[in-house]
């Protein structure tokens, strides 16, 4: 799906840019072909090749390089700063660091990637102890950083990043007991777009976004498919995105994981979530089993995109890709079941956090850089909404006018939430990622029954208890 | 190769004059080592990881903080980890049925382009194609495209009314999917079997020719033994390479093995252990495994070459 879910699954943003470090015997095999072979040596060979190639196996994925290690000979200070996205994130995050880099001399040296390699990588160097200064860091993998001590607890320096601007929501998501390990880089939450074209064509109403009912959206979802005799369906998402099963769980009073990183969610909430998908499924609204991909990445390649489906869950910090993507005419929906279940489901949440490397030897810079991009006008009206709406809510209210009509829309859809009395939601203890990866294979066998639901659903739970190590 | 051209050269540039085969040979000592110089180079970046990697299998090692020595805990932990286990499955169906088979077709893909036609160099390089890419990402991303739910392949079974499957994100297709994507990319072995079958002297075949030995009899009787090694050898080759396998397993399914864990390969899993849940001890221990895997399985089969494997000499 997209890029920057807050609670995707782990490994699955698009990895367009990975190589592969597995030799794969190709290159053994790459010689061409000899003028002479004689049998005996290719024998030999094939023993000594045997030898190497099965001594490479998983040392290569070790072995893959990773830049930085800054230059810090000489007077200027010059941060190390990584995070993930593309080459259009780069370009305007590179103009809010040439302001930050002319005012106060402090160079800043960026590396980028996708986000898959980009934890990998992130792993790598400090295992090599060649850790960044500042660091985008995926909020499911916060914890398995902090727990470690590996990141700078901003709460014992003082007021060098000034975080009273931040909403009690913001302030709070990186928060570990005491302790807090990162400033949110931007806000966003998930929302529900519908592809207006679609439903002007087959003549169908858009039920209230703010109040709609997941039954709502079975109806709705089913009526398009019908009207459209299966060429477009109503909707669709992954049963598997952690994001989604997170605001689900929360409308049934439960919290995925609680305030003491322990699993909160119930096997009887994850068989009700998949019964709901299959039920849409069997009347037709939702695409069969096998029909999501995950092909591509962004918004481009989303099935909105391609007019398979009518709607589609989004991180709403991408409204403005999806719409251009998908033909400009997107409305951008609420969750539903918000006002019809036992309580609020969706939540503020940041697709990264900024985090500071406690072993960063430029730590006041690194500081500095940091209340920089929280605080600072200029460095968001640089970056625009491209990693969510500012965290600091003077800097979002003063930001809004300039943006594009549609980051507009996701600013405000944010800011009405923001504004409403929603549930916290806790950080994801360490093993999150474990849980991510069991759900989505579960999911699977439930979607293509080889699994009733009930069964996935403890399976789940088992698994993810197992995982939290409960 | 290198080392036949390497050794044309010096013994062309060798006058076998007054002295000394032994110079000669220490010329040319010499020279091989020099050819294998990037190779001890690209050793040396091997070896640290290497046995680095042999420690941290004993040891709980997250990263970030420091290995911690818990002697054979995670080889003891690999038997009860029912995710290693289905990648072990994975692994093995994967390489016992896409092995025979891609070897299978590049022999016979070789056969036909050994009787002689023309412009062999480009067929040879139109089929050896695929194994230069077969593992590569843009390959496999393209693959999923074809099989994909709305693809090429679906399209073409709805002109006979059949209802394809979703070929990569069904657990029941996903793993045949990626068998036929590994027998499609037979180019590497089938380069070396002609390069065998060039070297069977004709006078063979003409003599069965004139015996009276049908086709058949002269592809088991001539063929198959004379080119007994180097099936030896493309096996052996395949077998590893296959165990290995990754790229297509990360890339068909972003990265997590599914659909439902059904591509999870063995490195893939350790892979996910190792970078994306810290456990780079666990994943180092799976490492060592797999190499003791390779390596028996490897040593069967050079076990079994003396009951199959036919040398001239």
């Amino acid at each position: 799906m997209s890029n920057e879910l807050p609670h995707t699954r782990h490994p699955s943003q698009p990895l367009t840019s990975f190589a592969s470090p597995n030799p794969s015997g190709s290159a053994a095999h790459a010689m061409g072909t000899p003028p002479s072979l004689t049998r005996r040596n290719l024998v030999k060979a094939s023993g000594i090749a045997g030898l190497g190639l099965g001594l490479g196996t998983g040392l290569g994925a070790c072995g893959r390089g990773f830049g930085g290690g800054g230059d810090d000979d000489g007077d200027g200070v010059e941060l190390n700063m990584v995070w993930w996205g593309d080459a259009a994130r780069a370009e305007v995050t590179q103009a809010a660091l040439d302001i930050f880099t002319e005012e106060t001399g402090i160079a800043v040296k960026t590396e980028y990637q996708d986000s898959g390699p980009y934890a990998d990588k992130l792993a790598t160097r400090f295992a090599a102890g060649d850790e960044p200064d500042l660091m985008a860091m995926r909020m499911d993998s916060l914890r398995e950083y902090a727990d470690r001590g590996a990141l700078l607890d901003l709460n014992t320096s003082g007021d060098a990043v000034d975080l009273s601007g931040l909403s009690e929501s913001a302030a709070t998501l990186a928060e570990v007991g005491d302790a807090v390990y990162g400033v949110p880089a931007g806000l966003n939450a998930i929302g529900f777009i519908v592809n207006q074209d679609v439903t002007d064509q087959y003549s169908i109403e858009i039920p209230d976004g703010d109040t709609w009912s997941w039954d709502d959206l079975a109806a709705f979802a089913k009526a398009i498919t019908d009207a459209s005799g299966g060429e477009v369906y109503g909707t669709g998402f992954e049963a598997a995105t952690l994001a989604n099963l997170v605001v689900w769980t929360r409308q049934q009073g439960e919290d995925f994981f609680t305030e003491e990183g322990t699993l909160g969610i119930t096997a009887g909430t994850v068989e009700a979530w998949f019964d709901m998908i299959a039920a849409m499924r069997a009347e037709g609204g939702f695409p069969p089993a096998g029909f999501f991909e995950q092909v591509g990445g962004g918004p481009e390649q989303s099935y909105i995109a391609t007019g398979d489906l009518a709607s589609q869950i989004i991180p709403t910090n991408n409204f403005l890709g999806y719409n251009q993507a998908a033909g400009g005419n997107l409305a951008l929906l609420r969750m539903p079941g918000e006002t019809t279940s036992t309580r609020r489901g969706q939540s503020v949440d940041c697709p990264h956090l900024w985090s500071i490397a406690s072993g960063s030897e430029n730590q006041a810079e690194a500081l500095q850089l940091l209340d920089f991009l929280t605080n600072d006008l200029r460095a968001s009206e640089a970056t625009g909404t491209t990693r969510g709406v500012p965290a600091n809510t003077q800097v979002a209210e003063d930001l809004a006018p300039s943006l594009e009509p549609d980051d507009q829309t996701a600013t405000e859809y944010l800011a009405g939430l923001q504004a409403e009395d929603l549930p916290r939601s806790y950080t994801y203890p360490p093993g999150g990622s474990a849980i991510a990866d069991s759900l989505a294979a579960i999911a699977v066998e439930v979607e293509f029954e080889r699994q009733s639901s009930a069964d996935g659903a403890a399976a789940f739970i088992a698994e993810a208890e197992g995982a939290l190590g409960q | 190769m290198t080392i036949s051209t390497e050794a044309a050269a010096v013994s062309a540039e060798a006058v076998p004059t007054a002295a000394a085969p032994q110079r000669r040979r220490r010329r040319r000592d010499r020279a091989g080592y020099l050819f294998l110089l990037p190779w001890f180079i690209g050793m040396l970046f091997t070896i640290v990881p290497f046995f680095a990697s042999l420690y941290l299998a004993f040891t709980d090692y997250n990263l970030l903080n420091p290995p911690e020595w818990i002697g054979l805990a995670n080889f003891r932990d690999m038997f009860s980890d029912p995710k290693l286990l289905q990648s072990i499955r994975v692994t093995f169906t994967y390489t016992f049925v896409s092995v025979p088979l891609s070897l299978v077709a590049a022999l016979l893909v070789a056969m036909v382009l050994n009787r002689g036609i023309k412009a062999l160099p480009v067929y040879r390089a139109v089929f050896y194609l695929p194994s230069l890419l077969g593992a590569s990402v843009a390959v496999v991303l393209l693959w999923r495209y074809i099989f994909g739910f709305d693809g090429i392949v679906n399209a073409f079974l709805g002109w006979f009314g059949i209802a394809g499957p979703a070929w990569t994100s069904d657990p029941d297709y996903a793993l045949t999917t990626l068998i036929i994507l590994h027998i499609w990319t037979f180019g590497a072995p089938m380069v070396i079997f002609l390069a065998g079958l060039r070297q069977i002297p004709v006078q063979y075949y003409e003599a069965a020719a004139v015996d009276g030995a049908s086709k058949w009899r002269r592809f088991v009787s001539i063929t198959l033994p004379l080119l007994s090694p180097i099936i030896f050898f493309n096996l052996i080759q395949s077998l590893i390479a296959s165990f290995q396998t990754f790229t297509q397993g990360f890339v068909m399914n972003n990265g997590g093995g599914g659909p439902a864990n059904s591509t999870l390969f063995y490195n893939l899993y350790l892979y996910q252990q190792g970078f994306n849940q810290f456990n780079m001890g666990y994943a180092s221990a799976m490492a060592w495994t797999l190499l003791v895997i390779i390596a028996c399985f490897t040593a069967v089969t050079f076990f079994t070459a003396k009951y199959w494997v036919y040398y001239e000499n």
